[in-house]
């Protein structure tokens, strides 16, 4: 009697090009074990699972089809989206660049005309840096000396002040390119302090401050002032299975174990309770539900390719606003990088 | 005291390029990039980029030093490629996506703010 041979890569429950179930798992989603999580790491490799007839790579094309993005909330200081279809390098690079390299207004040179409160020059030179401004950076460029500002001072030198008296025969140490109140959108909302509680210095009787300030674009990366985010973060989607019925009592133990509700409990007909996953995307991941489990039984995991951002801006740009700049610097990064190596 | 300046890590002095290129002697097809002024935001795109590119057989970034702001970025291909190659169509295919990217925001964008003007 002679048996067909049959390829043990096309076997008729994994056909060729297909990974098997536990493999896939392993390779699309991180699993969290009460010590460490494991599988980690993002297979991005080509010619990963090429021996089983897989082919890993991505084009262009693969990437349009698999991506989307859901804005699940948008406020006016807040935005909390999702992203499904990148990598973790692609959301950690949106996350840096949102931090460090997306420019704003802040205020960079002081000149102290007089200061008799207790808090000393350089102390409050430093809280005004941090003060947020409520300007588009997009308006301005950033500072640059340019040599038509290099004058010859024949009769030595004669310091040019700025005060803060508005007469016009006294020059400043700035020069615009153009009236600030000729750009439509500085003149329809004038620039200015995004929060007016903020307190600066407690003035005793008898002290005052007067100052000039000048402010400046820049990007985080130079100092923090100039970061554009109260905080960014992003989090891989939560994924939680539960490999086995839980009834009765020990549902409701599940049920109580979990502190933002994950679990619920299911009636089925005859008195009889069952857990279930209500709310997998509420998960924080704090291991409670597999602490005194036996192991196996509550499964967490995360979608590796799934990320869930948050950004909170301060509030010179709206957030929606902060990731689009985000991605066009990170566009403009990669443009100079060709240009430059040829 | 002996900190460079802050930004020394995003300006390019006069004089350096941008972006440099060296063959690697001993292996064929392989080169090594050095990006002046970089770190791991675009290192670690690049590589899982090339990663994606099945003619690409070794692709892996680092940074030398924490206080040295450059990044060298090593390619090895098949025959069908070459390294020079690889890292353009890389950085093409980076910024398509990131274009498809960006788009796709703002159209979620638009949609979300036509939801909360009609009131749902």
């Amino acid at each position: 009697m002679s048996k067909k041979k049959v390829s043990a890569l096309d076997m008729p429950d994994v056909p060729m090009g297909q990974l098997p179930e536990h493999l896939n798992l392993q390779r699309t989603r991180l699993r969290c074990k009460a010590d460490a999580p494991i599988h980690t790491e993002s297979i991005q490799y080509s010619g990963a699972y090429a021996s089983m007839g897989v082919d890993s790579s991505v084009d262009i094309k693969k990437f349009n089809s698999n991506f989307k993005v859901e804005i699940v909330r948008l406020t006016e200081d807040e935005i909390e989206f999702d992203m499904i279809g990148i990598d973790a390098a692609l959301a950690n690079a949106f996350r840096r660049i949102l931090i460090a390299e997306v420019p704003t207004m802040a205020i960079k040179k002081i000149l102290m005309v007089n200061n008799t409160s207790v808090i000393p020059d350089e102390v409050l030179a430093h809280r005004l840096g941090l003060i947020p401004l409520d300007a588009d950076p997009r308006v301005f460029e950033y500072l640059s000396v340019k040599s038509d500002q290099l004058k010859w001072l024949p009769n030595g030198s004669e310091l040019e002040i700025a005060t803060l008296d508005k007469s016009s025969k006294v020059k400043s140490y700035t020069s615009f390119s153009c009236s600030q109140n000729s750009l439509p959108e500085i003149s329809k909302k004038p620039l200015g302090v995004k929060h007016d509680d903020i307190i600066l210095a407690q003035l005793g009787p008898g002290q005052e401050i007067e100052l000039e300030a000048h402010a400046v674009k820049g990007i985080g990366k130079d100092h923090a002032k100039w970061s554009p985010v109260a905080a960014t973060w992003y989090r891989m989607l939560p994924e939680v299975v539960l490999s086995e019925e839980v009834k009765g009592q020990d549902a409701e133990k599940l049920v109580k174990k979990c502190p933002v509700n994950v679990f619920d409990i299911e009636d089925l007909g005859n008195g009889d309770k069952k857990a279930v996953v209500a709310n997998s995307r509420a998960c924080t991941l704090c291991g409670e539900c597999i602490r005194d489990v036996s192991e196996g039984l509550v499964k967490l995991r995360h979608v590796e390719d799934h990320f869930i951002f948050t950004i909170e801006s301060v509030g010179a740009l709206s957030p929606d606003e902060l990731f689009i700049e985000a991605v066009k610097i990170l566009e403009e990064k990669c443009h100079r990088q060709i240009v430059q190596l040829s | 005291m002996n900190a460079p300046d802050r930004y020394e890590r995003f300006v390019v002095p006069e004089g350096t390029k941008k972006v440099s290129y060296e063959r690697d002697t001993k292996i064929v097809n392989a080169a090594a990039f050095t990006i002046e002024r970089e770190e791991h935001t675009v290192g670690n795109i690049l590589r899982m980029q090339l990663h994606r590119d099945p003619n690409v057989l070794f692709a892996g970034y680092k940074l030398p030093h924490p206080l040295q702001y450059k990044i060298i970025v090593r390619i090895q291909t098949t025959s069908q490629s070459s390294p020079t190659q690889a890292y353009t169509q890389a950085i093409d295919d980076l910024d398509k996506e990131l274009d498809y990217l960006k788009k796709s925001f703002e159209d979620e964008k638009n949609r979300e703010e036509e939801k909360l003007r009609r009131g749902y």
